[in-house]
């Protein structure tokens, strides 16, 4: 007896051993896999925590009074700045109103790389198109010149795509952190990761009502889930998450938890967008940075946790308002919130802003600018690091580029059958770019007809011939030896070109057999411009084609003259720019500033210019310019409804392969290139195929057509010359006189020999 | 506290938005005689707080308010003579003779204002001799 109760006894003893040795290897265990957890949480948090997009912007947009605008395009800017209509004075930055023909804005926060302010409201009065005045409404006080600002063209996502704001704890309402510890996990600052009295409530709630009405997880366990854990429902992974959550507790203090929960938390769907974070939940929902939330609409947004799609505003207003009436009850019911708040709030309608769903803006002018950033950021940094990359794009004149090569393409396919193709990639082609010549500010780029079907950027990648439109430069080279009232030939010759002839010939017959260098630019006249060029000497025209910038190497043959060799067109357009500059070009900008979160500004570029001909030299060629439009190959641009002076000139190449207009004021300069891919024919010439495009894409553009023509600088003279010898006219006795400039050191001196 | 202060001002940088209107000074008028464009009147409004941004010393962000003037109005003479100025500042002499050529070219019929033009050419010949 005694020793069947010893050996019960050391049985029992044995048990307790392992019991307790096992024990203690689990926790053992615990311990260990804990510090390995807490190795994994410390590396997470103290490096940087989320990937946040950077952004791409596009210039501000200055407005004053006496402004011409265009109002469809206005309108719609401000829509893309998520301005709303409301129907009554605005009270909220971001609200507009519309009354005849004033408008007030609350105009939203300015912020670009080099200043800030704070929104207030506006009232703007137009006169048909143009601003009569804008004055603040809230001092009355006019403004001479107003800043909107920038518009998010693109965001540079990384695989998550995710769109974030970050907050501090301490810019976020009170009411906000009751709504959500409300809504969510009211224990939050007594428990220690894991509520066993929460489980214990949700297990019941949820048999009672016989199925899953409530969950028992914490904020913390939430975010140990949604920021460590793939999202699987297993025992498993589950444990995990109670483990992590407590080693969570022990590293950190409750209000650093909060914040990252804060800023991680999923708030639904714009698009293909993920909306994370209460920062970018109350811009997404309500227009407003955290701080603005009212009551109600912090506990609508804390409401949306739960289920961000199933209780959206967008969705399901009524749901949605529900459930932020549950959670206005709860708020109430914990003594956060006084009854007169409570009700107040339970009496507000749910108001959200609505939004513009994401889509990529100026995609090849993106691509252009993307592909400058490799030099200083990885895609990885682009995709992380919340850069804020302000551009010269004008949205306005993207728009309407790309409504006027879109249109244009279209009307030529329609009136011409042999231009249409059945395979999208194959289609009719087109490109346009807009710069301000001053500044080399690149206000638009279209390097396409549709960058969905093809990525090719036929501004800055495509290699073709420019024809004519090269011919400004072979005629700016002989002004150094001839003026605009120089005679050139226009008689049929043979050239010898490598032990080979060859012969020119002009498009449409010219009767005469002399002709002025000004009407020999203006209609375009290739005899005249090969006379020209031999017998300024083709390495000259070379060593000009290399002044103005161009990289593809051209060889000194007389085809040169006529534009028979390659340019990149964003290169033929900046070698325009030089003569709208009086002179000077512009380098090419399309970057102005790049600046991290914090507001540092990482990159600045600032406008570089250089001076490569004389400002005498620049008023000729823009007064040669000036007579394609109003007496050459352009001048049907008059009855398109350009009545403002213009300078241009036109681009045809053998067999229609290429059309072309460039054309330009002192404040804005536009290419636009028609053709095929493959090369195909257009047949067309530049004036029919490519000429339109641009009138159109002018006449949409009232700000940057003032109707100024360019300052004579003093080395330029006026003469009066003979139009038939082109020498100084003999009072009384030349028959057609005309004005005519030059140059000071080309002046003329001899008087017309044939009426003397 | 000075050290920190210093520090603190130096990153709260005052840009003046363009919806200021600082007093504009005699030689900020337009010259007499002269029809004003709207646009000339909104460039200059820039152009002045350009120029109070130099004398601030504050030459990154003048240069950048310079700049939207000549978006704005390209012949604009004076925001030639005051892009000069702050690429001067700036130890810039290529970038500051070609704003001053600009400049003189834009400037030639004020003589106030060619007077400048000149006297900023002689400096930039004598600071980079």
């Amino acid at each position: 007896m005694g020793q069947k109760k010893r050996s019960k006894t050391v049985l029992l003893k044995r048990i307790l051993v392992f019991t307790v040795l096992g024990l203690v290897i689990v926790i053992i265990g615990l311990a260990l896999y804990m510090w390995n957890l807490s190795t994994v949480i410390d590396k997470r948090f103290s490096a940087r925590r989320w990937s946040m997009p950077s952004r791409v912007y596009s210039d501000s947009m200055l407005l004053y009074p006496g402004q011409t605008v265009n109002l469809k395009l206005f309108y719609e800017k401000l829509s893309h700045l998520e301005y709303r209509d409301v129907s009554r004075e605005p009270e909220m930055k971001g609200e507009i109103y519309r009354k005849g023909s004033v408008l007030d804005i609350y105009l939203h926060d300015l912020k670009t790389p080099s200043k800030q302010r704070e929104g207030f409201p506006v009232r703007i009065v137009f006169s048909d198109n143009q601003i009569v005045s804008i004055e603040r409404m809230d001092t009355n006080q006019q403004v001479p010149i107003l800043e909107l600002e920038p518009e998010e063209i693109m965001l540079f996502f990384g695989r998550e795509r995710e769109r974030r704001q970050l907050v501090s704890i301490n810019q976020v309402p009170v009411y906000l952190i009751y709504a959500v510890l409300a809504a969510e996990d009211s224990r939050f600052y007594q428990h220690h990761g894991v509520d066993p009295r929460g489980i214990l409530r949700a297990l019941y709630t949820n048999i009672r009502h016989g199925g899953v009405r409530q969950g028992g997880s914490t904020l913390t366990q939430q975010l140990a889930k949604n920021y460590f854990l793939t999202p699987e429902r297993t025992l498993r992974r589950k444990f995990k998450e109670f483990l992590m959550a407590m080693t969570m507790e022990l590293m950190y203090d409750k209000n650093a938890i909060f914040e990252i929960y804060l800023n991680e938390i999923y708030f639904g769907q714009k698009g293909s967008i993920a909306i994370h974070g209460v920062g970018e939940a109350s811009y997404y929902y309500f227009g407003k940075p955290v701080q603005g939330l009212s009551l109600a609409e912090a506990v609508t947004i804390a409401g949306l946790i739960k289920s961000p799609n199933h209780y959206s505003p967008y969705i399901n207003p009524e749901r949605c308002k529900q459930r932020r009436n549950t959670i206005l009850h709860e708020i109430y019911k914990n003594e956060w919130i006084t009854k007169e708040e409570r009700d107040f709030a339970l009496a507000s309608p749910v108001k959200s802003v609505g939004y513009t769903a994401y889509g990529k803006k100026a995609p090849y002018f993106i691509d252009y600018l993307a592909g400058q950033l490799p030099i200083f950021y990885s895609p990885e940094d682009l995709a992380s690091l919340g850069l804020s990359i302000y551009t010269t794009i004008d949205t306005q004149v993207q728009m309407a580029a790309e409504r006027a090569l879109e249109r244009g393409l279209a009307r030529l396919e329609k009136a011409n059958s042999a231009l249409r193709r059945l395979e999208p990639d194959k289609k009719l082609q087109g490109a346009v770019i807009v710069m301000q010549p001053k500044t080399g500010y690149i206000l638009a780029m279209a390097g396409g007809r549709d960058y969905s079907v093809s990525q090719f950027n036929r501004i800055t990648q495509a290699r073709r011939q420019p024809g004519s439109a090269f011919k400004p430069f072979v005629y700016l080279t002989g002004l150094s030896e001839f003026t605009p009232s120089s005679l050139l030939s226009n008689k049929p010759k043979m050239y010898e070109v490598a032990g080979k002839l060859w012969q020119p010939q002009n498009t449409n017959p010219v009767a005469e057999n002399g002709l002025r260098l000004r009407t020999a630019l203006a209609t375009s006249d290739n005899l005249a411009t090969v006379d020209l060029a031999m017998k300024v000497g083709l390495k000259s025209i070379v060593n000009t084609a290399l002044t103005f910038r161009f990289s593809i190497p051209m060889a000194p043959l007389p085809s040169l003259t006529l534009g028979a060799f390659e340019v990149i067109p964003l290169e033929l357009a900046r070698a325009f720019c030089t003569f709208a500059a009086d002179g000077v070009q512009p380098y090419p900008l399309s970057m102005k500033a790049v600046v991290d979160e914090k507001g540092l500004i990482l990159e600045q570029r600032h406008l570089k210019i250089e001076s490569l001909i004389s400002p005498g030299e620049a008023y000729i060629m823009n007064s040669l310019l000036r007579s394609v439009v109003t007496d050459g190959t352009a001048r049907s641009l008059a009855r398109r409804g350009i009545t403002f002076p213009v300078a241009g000139k036109t681009g045809t190449t053998n067999g229609y392969r290429d059309a072309w207009f460039v054309g330009y004021t002192p404040d804005i300069l536009a290419l636009v290139w028609v053709g095929f891919d493959n090369g195909d024919s257009v047949y067309a010439e530049g004036a029919v195929a490519a000429l339109p495009i641009w009138a159109e894409l002018m006449k949409a553009l009232p700000r940057y057509t003032s109707g100024s023509w360019f300052r004579k600088p003093p080395d330029v003279v006026t003469r009066i010359i003979c139009s038939q010898s082109g020498q100084l006219a003999v009072k009384n006795r030349c028959p057609e006189p005309l004005e005519e400039i030059f140059l000071k050191k080309n002046v003329p001196t001899k008087y017309c020999p044939l009426h003397h | 506290m000075l050290i920190f202060w210093i520090a603190v001002s130096g990153c709260a940088v005052f840009i003046p938005s363009p919806e200021d209107t600082p007093t504009m000074r005699i030689e900020e008028q337009l010259s007499p005689g002269k029809q004003a464009e709207p646009r000339e009147i909104a460039s200059l409004q820039l152009t002045k707080q350009g120029r109070m941004l130099l004398e601030n010393g504050k030459v990154d962000e003048a240069i950048t308010v310079l700049e939207q003037a000549l978006n704005i109005h390209p012949s604009n003479g004076r925001n030639y003579y005051y892009l000069s100025e702050a690429w001067l500042m700036k130890n810039n002499s290529l970038q500051a003779k070609e704003w001053n050529h600009q400049a003189e070219m834009y400037l030639s019929d004020d003589k106030y204002w060619l007077k400048k033009v000149l006297d900023q050419k002689a400096k930039i010949r004598k600071q980079f001799k």
